[in-house]
C-alpha cells in the first residue's frame, strides 16, 4: 500500500521541472516533452504500420509454417503413438502366438512320441518273436547238426580205434593165415 | 614225357636187362623200387630236383640200391635219373615190366601185402591167380603196410581184394 501511496506521489509530482547530471532541464523527471512525446509516438506508429504492412506476411507465413510444422510434429508423434500401440499390439498378439504355436508344438510333440512309442513296441515285439523263432530254429537246427557231428566223430573214432585194435592184434601168425586163406580162396574160384 | 619216350626208355632197359642175362631179377627190383619211389615223397623230391645235380642225384640212386640190388639195376636207374627223367621213372618200369611180360606170355599181376611173402606162397599165389583169371601171370609182390593185413591182387583191369583194410573201410562206410 504504502509503495502505491509512493508511484501516486511521484506521478503527482511530475509536473515539477528537472535539471539532470549534464544540466538540461525538462518539465518533468519522467515524461518527455509534448512534442517528442508526439514524433514519438507517430514514428512508433509509422513503424509499426510499415511493420505490420511488410513484416507482417512474412512473420505471419514463418508463425503458419511454424503451426504447420509443429502440428505436424504433433501430427507425426500421434502417428508414431499409434503405431507403436499397433505394433504392441502386435507384438502382444505375437507373443499370445508364440505361446499358442509352443503349446501346439508340444502337443504334436506328444501325439507323435506316443504314436512312435505305440510303433515302436509293436515293430520291437514283432522283432523279438521273429528273433526267438530264428532262435528256436537254429537250435532245432544245432541240435541236428550237433547229432549228426556226433555220429560222424563216433563212427570216426570207432573205426580208429577198430583199426588200431586190428593192427596191432595182427600178428604173423595171423598175417599168414590171411595169405593161406586168400590164395585158397583165389585159387578156388575160376 | 610222350609216351613214344617212355616207350622208348622202357624198351632201351629191357634190351639192356635181356642182354645182361638178368631180365626177371632186373624187372623185379626196377618193379619194388618204382613202388617204393611212388610211395616216398623224399625219394621223389631227391631224385627229380633241378637244382640237384645229375651226379649227385646219381649218387643218392647208388647209395641206395648199392649192395641191394644188381649193378645193371642200379646203373640203369642211374641213367634215367641222370638223364633227367626221374619223374617217369615209374611209367617207365611199369612199360619195362609190361613189355618183360608180354614177351613170357604173362600177364602183371601187382600183389600188396602187407608182409613179404614166401616163395612157397608166390608160387601157390601165381598159380591161383592163373587158375582165377585164366592167364598166366608174372607176380609182383609190393610190401605195403597201408594193407594191415591179407592181399590185393591186380591182374590187368581186375582186383582181387582180400586186404583188412578194405574191410575196415567198408566197416568205417557202414558207421
Amino acid at each position: 500500500m504504502s509503495a502505491l501511496i509512493r508511484i501516486a506521489h511521484l506521478i503527482a509530482s511530475e509536473k515539477t521541472p528537472h535539471q539532470d547530471s549534464e544540466g538540461i532541464t525538462t518539465s518533468s523527471w519522467i515524461w518527455p516533452e509534448k512534442a517528442e512525446l508526439i514524433y514519438g509516438v507517430a514514428a512508433s506508429l509509422i513503424i509499426f504500420a510499415m511493420l505490420f504492412k511488410f513484416a507482417g506476411p512474412a512473420i505471419k507465413k514463418g508463425m503458419s509454417a511454424r503451426t504447420a510444422r509443429i502440428q505436424k510434429e504433433l501430427d507425426d508423434a500421434a502417428g508414431d503413438k499409434a503405431s507403436a500401440q499397433t505394433e504392441a499390439i502386435g507384438i502382444r498378439q505375437a507373443k499370445g502366438d508364440i505361446g499358442a504355436e509352443r503349446d501346439r508344438l508340444l502337443a504334436d510333440a506328444a501325439v507323435q512320441a506316443g504314436a512312435m512309442l505305440t510303433d515302436g513296441r509293436g515293430r520291437l515285439e514283432t522283432e523279438v518273436a521273429e528273433m526267438k523263432a530264428r532262435a528256436l530254429a537254429d537250435i532245432e537246427t544245432a541240435r541236428g547238426r550237433s547229432a549228426d557231428e556226433l555220429r560222424g566223430e563216433i563212427a570216426r573214432l570207432s573205426s580208429t580205434a577198430a583199426e588200431r585194435a586190428v593192427a596191432e592184434s595182427i600178428d604173423d601168425s595171423t598175417h599168414q593165415d590171411l595169405i593161406e586163406a586168400f590164395i585158397q580162396k583165389v585159387g578156388a574160384s575160376s | 614225357m610222350s609216351n613214344a619216350r617212355i616207350e622208348g626208355y622202357a624198351r632201351a632197359l629191357f634190351e639192356i636187362a635181356r642182354a645182361e642175362g638178368s631180365l626177371d631179377e632186373v624187372e623185379d627190383e626196377l618193379f619194388r623200387f618204382a613202388r617204393s619211389y611212388e610211395g616216398s615223397e623224399a625219394l621223389r623230391t631227391a631224385l627229380t630236383d633241378d637244382m640237384i645235380p645229375a651226379g649227385k642225384r646219381q649218387a643218392i640212386v647208388e647209395d641206395l640200391l648199392g649192395g641191394k640190388a644188381t649193378s645193371t639195376t642200379t646203373q640203369l636207374v642211374s641213367m634215367v635219373v641222370g638223364s633227367g627223367r626221374g619223374r617217369e621213372l615209374p611209367a617207365i618200369i611199369d612199360q619195362l615190366v609190361a613189355r618183360a611180360s608180354s614177351a613170357k606170355n604173362l600177364e602183371v599181376a601187382e600183389v600188396r601185402s602187407a608182409v613179404a611173402l614166401t616163395s612157397d606162397q608166390q608160387t601157390r599165389l601165381t598159380a591161383a591167380l592163373a587158375n582165377a583169371t585164366g592167364k598166366q601171370v608174372n607176380l609182383k609182390v609190393v610190401v605195403d603196410p597201408s594193407v594191415l593185413g591179407g592181399i590185393v591182387a591186380t591182374v590187368g583191369d581186375t582186383v582181387i581184394d582180400g586186404s583188412v583194410r578194405t574191410r575196415l573201410d567198408q566197416l568205417k562206410a557202414r558207421l
